[in-house]
């Protein structure tokens, strides 16, 4: 399936939005997820499908002021 | 004297200085220039996760859990709904509820869009957040941010990383005594005699980053940003004198007239 991920269109084989984030071996990572527009709660991931040409934001804190 | 401390959205502040996580040489002078400061809130940024590091090293796993406020910022955004939508993200998070609207429309002063931020500002409050957002040091509009629901507000001294001081402390006063939340002066702050001049005018408390962290010793810097905020802050307690034109003897013309 074709997904924009962080603005980079990847072919993956993948179900829900747990699937990617364990596809990047993010899973233990304190990082936040937005499907297309949506922020997702960690719960959420295994429950949220994507579909052909979703887009997926993996964001997390760096350092700022 | 009774504990100097103060508020923002419910929680109880002892330190005045609000630091910055970006730009440390290292993760371990980071750690020590944090403790040295004596810091109770840390600032953060959002950004996309890089996928194609290897291991792409999250800041957090350097800060002790539980021990800080965490103070992500929407920096970033140009729009108040792109920072509506980092603010989100950061919320998400689960580590934090404060928001530091930081709004830019142009890259090479990094000033804050003053409409943009309040719109940002009136959407967060309706949301739930803590909403500290970083302003020109326009007093009119640091009190329709406090109006709009702020718990904070933060007007700059000079631009984001400059180290050029208080450019208007006039405003800033004004500011501070027009307020009915905490004034803290975010970016622009260059030296200890920066921040002791804002705790002087009367603000609660000062953020930085790029004075510590690009200091030849962030450490010893940190620590000496936490002594001239305190002591600016006990200046501004005890009252300064009245500046006058002419001398005024420190001990009387009177006592001995050798003539």
């Amino acid at each position: 399936m074709k997904i924009t991920v962080n603005g980079k269109q990847e072919q993956l084989e993948v179900q829900t939005v747990e699937d990617i984030v364990a596809h990047y071996a993010l899973q233990e990572k304190p990082i936040v997820v937005e499907a297309d527009g949506i922020v997702l709660k960690r719960e959420q991931w295994a429950t949220t499908l994507v579909r052909e040409d979703s887009k997926i934001e993996l964001v997390h804190f760096v350092g700022g002021g | 004297m009774k504990k100097d401390t103060w508020q923002i959205g419910g929680r109880e502040l002892t330190s005045r200085l609000f630091l910055g996580t970006g730009l440390f040489p290292n993760p371990y002078v980071q750690q020590e220039a944090i403790k040295a400061s004596g810091a109770e809130v840390l600032t953060f940024a959002i950004r996309r996760v890089n996928l194609s590091a290897a291991e792409d090293d999250s800041i957090l796993q350097h800060i002790e859990q539980g021990a800080f406020t965490f103070l992500p910022n929407t920096s970033g955004a140009s729009t108040a709904d792109e920072a509506v939508r980092i603010a989100r993200l950061a919320r998400a998070s689960g580590l934090s509820d404060w928001i530091k609207v930081e709004i830019s429309a142009n890259e090479r002063t990094l000033l804050p869009d003053p409409i943009e931020t309040l719109r940002a500002t009136e959407q967060l409050v309706k949301e739930g957040f803590t909403v500290l957002p970083y302003t020109t040091d326009d007093p009119i509009l640091c009190k329709r941010l406090e109006e709009a629901g702020a718990a904070a507000v933060m007007p700059g001294g000079a631009p984001i990383g400059t180290g050029l001081g208080i450019l208007n402390p006039y405003h800033i006063g004004l500011i501070v005594e027009e307020a009915s939340v905490p004034i803290i002066v975010d970016a622009g702050l260059g030296s200890v005699a920066d921040v002791a001049q804002a705790m002087e005018l009367g603000v609660s408390g000062v953020l930085m980053n790029t004075p510590v962290a690009k200091a030849r010793d962030p450490i010893l810097m940190a620590r000496a940003m936490r002594l001239g905020i305190e002591a600016g802050r006990l200046s501004y307690l005890s009252g300064r004198i009245a500046k006058k034109k002419y001398a005024t003897a420190s001990s009387g013309f009177d006592a001995l007239k050798l003539s």
